[in-house]
């Protein structure tokens, strides 16, 4: 039995000259889990969206070719059908909650399909989600991975026999996204449903998926179990999906040894693939943290934030810390740490309660942030929250041209070139792309050229390789900023960028050092939460004293084994 | 001078738009477990058209004076938050209130005094009974009770929506103004003429910081459109069955029948006293 059945698909979005998707004849079994990838902008939302009838019934647009969802024509049903069949979580899944509280949330779906037992569906639906007990809460108390599992919720509430998610882990912490994939599984093994999932993820591609399609320009490449399909790492890399990181280097060994063998494709199957190389080359240096003069100071900060129910919630107490000119420090916790906090302080933004943030020498209780911006800069997680203006030219002049910059026209330009975005001047920022907007946002973020600069998880949300993209623009904003914090989730970003790891944990600081410091500190991994790379994981199985963060070093202490 | 300095420190400073922030939420989701959120929105409704309207009309002073102590308990019982009953506190006295003190400070006597008094508490008690019934019971209630005395199905989508979406828009809001004042330059404000140019620069990023605020929404909206769509939002407005199902959530309890029957019990009292006198 087919969930799925399509027979030579070609759409066209209104307007546009060429298909999004071109002949595309494939069936999905019911009961699969079914991963598919491809390059931005290959069709793959596209795709997804003539299964549930969004596409041609909402949507317009030139469709040929038949789509049978469940036995169902989607050009010939409604959407009501369609959705009771098939389920849809968006990646933008906050905007999918539409009322205010989570179980009304749950079963607004059966409430306007006229389901008179609508709120035990919508309870069903939750505790089939994992979010039993928190059916009176407001939305917006829900941590993000909560709200994502309420969106599954109100698709689930329904009980279609498909659902589709598109990159529902591209915003979560490692935490989460584990929880997210095992309600999936659950939903798959348990209660049978078909899953398709948009996922750049490969390791959770290789964990939990059993099949993996290929989208390429609109086309369908092939269809493959998950296994064979990671295996095709080339071909992989050449649509910009990065196969695990354990895959890649198992790969790159038997390429120079001039090998096809089958590559391992989880930690536990690189164990019986690799072995340490009898004489290992030696690491580069470990990068130490700076020892310049201290332009930032905590001195015993405590901080406690209003709360609309009940007492004041406590984010720091008795936070003391330093930061050092040149430092290059990531800050990582667990969610409600105290990042966005931490940063706010020492922007002025935000008055401790108690003791004192000093900036430059300078305790910053009596100065107001706008005194700062030359020496400080914060970028937001959320880069449409500094566009201000209609282009993003405007945006990065406008701090120069308000206090008179000299050359303001001039250096607009050089940043421009510098990242990238010459061409995209006259754009609403609003408007680009995941990559080009939180360059945009660095750009604004550089320009009255502060010592200091404040960036608010720069990577999240973005796809595998625009993340590689923005990881690069971070590295030469070494040079540009003497000063850089990064609050992050992105535990790849931290190995490969960090020189200083500050580890908050219940308002203070539990841990400060470099990463061999932070994640040599198996007591404090387990402690905090954190998830080191999976490279670093797959040396720690092979040799508990190996820290490799990146292939590279991983591939100067370990070889294949030697086949017998 | 005192003032203006006072104001132009106040507005993004001490009076923060987090403070704001902070009791509009306090209003809106903050008092969801008191005596009136627990009403039938109905019933309030019911009980606001006679609190609301009533007082307008008559001007017994005995009357009033009831009917303002029995919505002055209706506000304790709905635990509003402050800035509320500040911003209410500040409407009376500017609509009627500074009037009456200024009589009585002047020497006034108690023919002048008793009309202003009268006035003053025709405002205050029907103020009183609108902040009962709009701020001690949560929107999303009040949205099916409008529903129920027929008003449209798209009033009450949109105050519900306008509910779940308000934490959201004011944080949004707080970030684009944030963007302003890290990125933009205020003018010096030392002497009485820069404060007054610090005060309209401050009111000016207030309006600027709207228009970024309204793309992100529309941006937003793309997705909240598809999804209504398919979680039959079309399908439900037309449909008698639906809105049935809807409206079967409210119930009158004893709770409900009380506090009319009290609400009128104390009325009736005022009356009869205005009576006897």
């Amino acid at each position: 039995m087919h969930a799925i059945e399509i027979d030579h698909l070609t759409y066209s979005y209104p307007g546009a000259a060429q298909p999004a998707l071109r002949d595309i004849t494939v069936n999905i079994e019911q009961g699969d889990f079914l991963a598919i990838v491809g390059n931005n902008g290959c069709g793959k939302s596209t795709f997804c969206k003539t299964l549930n009838g969004l596409i041609p019934q909402f949507i317009s647009g030139a469709l040929e070719g038949r789509v049978l969802a469940c036995g169902l024509d989607t050009r010939k049903s409604d959407v009501g059908a369609l959705a009771r069949k098939v389920g849809y979580v968006y990646q933008d899944f906050e905007n999918q909650i539409i009322r205010p509280t989570v179980l009304d949330d749950a079963s607004y779906a059966c409430q306007n399909y006229a389901m008179a037992d609508y709120r035990e569906r919508g309870r069903a639906a939750l505790a089939q989600c994992g979010l039993q007990g928190k059916e009176n809460d407001f939305i917006w108390q829900l941590s993000g991975g909560q709200t994502h599992l309420l969106a599954l919720a109100g698709a689930v509430s329904l009980q279609p026999d498909v659902l589709i998610l598109d990159e529902p882990i591209a915003q979560l912490d490692p935490a989460h996204a584990d929880r997210i994939y095992a309600v999936l599984r659950r939903l798959n093994e348990e209660y049978g449903k078909t899953i398709i999932v948009i996922e750049h993820h490969t390791e959770y591609i290789a964990d939990f998926c059993k099949h993996v399609m290929l989208l390429k320009e609109g086309r369908v490449q092939w269809v493959l179990p998950t296994e064979e399909a990671l295996q095709r790492v080339e071909e992989l890399q050449s649509c910009n999906i990065f196969p695990p990181q354990v895959t890649i280097a198992a790969w790159r060994i038997s390429r120079e040894a001039g090998r096809a063998e089958r590559l391992p494709t989880t930690v536990e199957e690189g164990k019986a693939f690799f072995a340490p190389k009898a004489r290992p080359e030696p690491l580069p240096p470990a990068r130490r943290p700076g020892q310049g003069e201290t332009v930032a100071a905590f001195q015993n900060v405590s901080v406690a934030y209003r709360s609309v129910k009940g007492n004041p919630h406590k984010v720091f107490d008795g936070l003391t810390l330093d930061i050092r000119k040149g430092d290059k420090v990531a800050l990582i916790g667990s969610n409600g740490a105290g990042k966005s906090t931490f940063m706010k302080l020492m922007v002025g933004l935000l008055k401790p309660s108690e003791g004192s943030v000093w900036l430059n020498g300078r305790d910053l209780h009596d100065v107001r942030p706008e005194a700062l911006s030359r020496q400080i800069s914060m970028v937001y997680q959320n880069p449409e929250d500094m566009f201000i203006k209609d282009s993003i030219e405007k945006d990065i002049a406008y701090a120069m041209e308000v206090r008179g910059v000299p050359d303001a026209a001039a250096r607009t330009r050089r940043l421009l070139e510098r990242f990238r975005l010459a061409g995209l001047r006259e754009r609403d920022g609003r408007l680009l792309s995941g990559g080009q907007m939180r360059r945009a946002s660095l750009a604004i973020g550089v320009a009255l050229d502060p010592g200091i600069l404040l960036l608010d998880e720069p990577t999240a949300n973005l796809d595998i390789a625009t993340r590689k993209e923005i990881m690069r623009t971070l590295e030469e904003l070494k040079e540009i900023t003497e000063t850089v914090v990064i609050a992050t989730h992105d535990m790849q970003l931290v190995c490969e960028w960090a020189e200083r790891i500050i580890v908050l944990c219940g308002g203070r600081v539990a841990a400060d050092g470099s990463r061999d410091e932070i994640f040599g500190d198996r007591a404090l991994i387990e402690q905090v939460g954190i998830r080191p790379p999976e490279i670093f994981t797959m040396g720690q199985a092979m040799d508990p004293a190996a820290l490799c963060y990146t292939i590279d070093d991983f591939l100067r202490r370990f070889e294949g084994r030697q086949p017998v | 001078m005192k003032a203006v300095d006072k104001l132009s420190e106040n507005i993004l400073d001490k009076l923060s738009i987090d403070f704001l922030r902070n009791q509009v939420l306090k209003n809106a989701y903050g008092n969801n477990d008191t005596v009136i959120a627990a009403m039938d929105p109905r019933i309030l409704i019911v009980w606001y058209l006679f609190f609301g309207l009533v007082p307008w009309f008559v001007s017994d002073l005995p009357f009033l004076l009831g009917c303002f102590l029995l919505v002055t308990v209706t506000t304790i019982l709905a635990r509003v938050a402050g800035l509320v009953l500040f911003l209410f506190g500040l409407g009376v006295f500017s609509q009627t209130g500074y009037l009456l003190v200024v009589t009585w400070l002047f020497g006034g006597d108690a023919s002048a005094i008793a009309p202003l008094l009268i006035l003053t508490l025709k405002v205050a008690t029907v103020s009183l009974a609108s902040v009962t019934v709009f701020s001690g019971m949560d929107p999303d209630k009040l949205a099916s009770g409008l529903m129920w005395f027929g008003c449209p199905e798209q009033l009450s989508f949109s105050i519900s929506y306008a509910y779940r979406m308000l934490p959201i828009l004011m944080e949004e809001f707080q970030n684009v103004l944030l963007s302003y004042r890290l990125r933009g330059a205020p003018p010096a404000h030392d002497d009485l003429p820069g404060k007054i140019k610090y005060l309209i620069y401050q009111v000016r990023i207030i309006i600027y910081a709207f228009y970024p605020l309204m793309l992100n929404t529309a941006k937003r909206s793309r997705t909240t459109v598809e999804v209504l769509e398919i979680k039959g939002y079309r399908y439900a407005a037309v449909n008698k069955e639906v809105r049935k199902l809807k409206l079967s959530a409210l119930k009158v309890t004893n709770n409900d029948l009380l506090f009319l029957s009290v609400s009128f019990l104390w009325v009736a009292a005022a009356i009869f006293v205005s009576t006897m006198l």
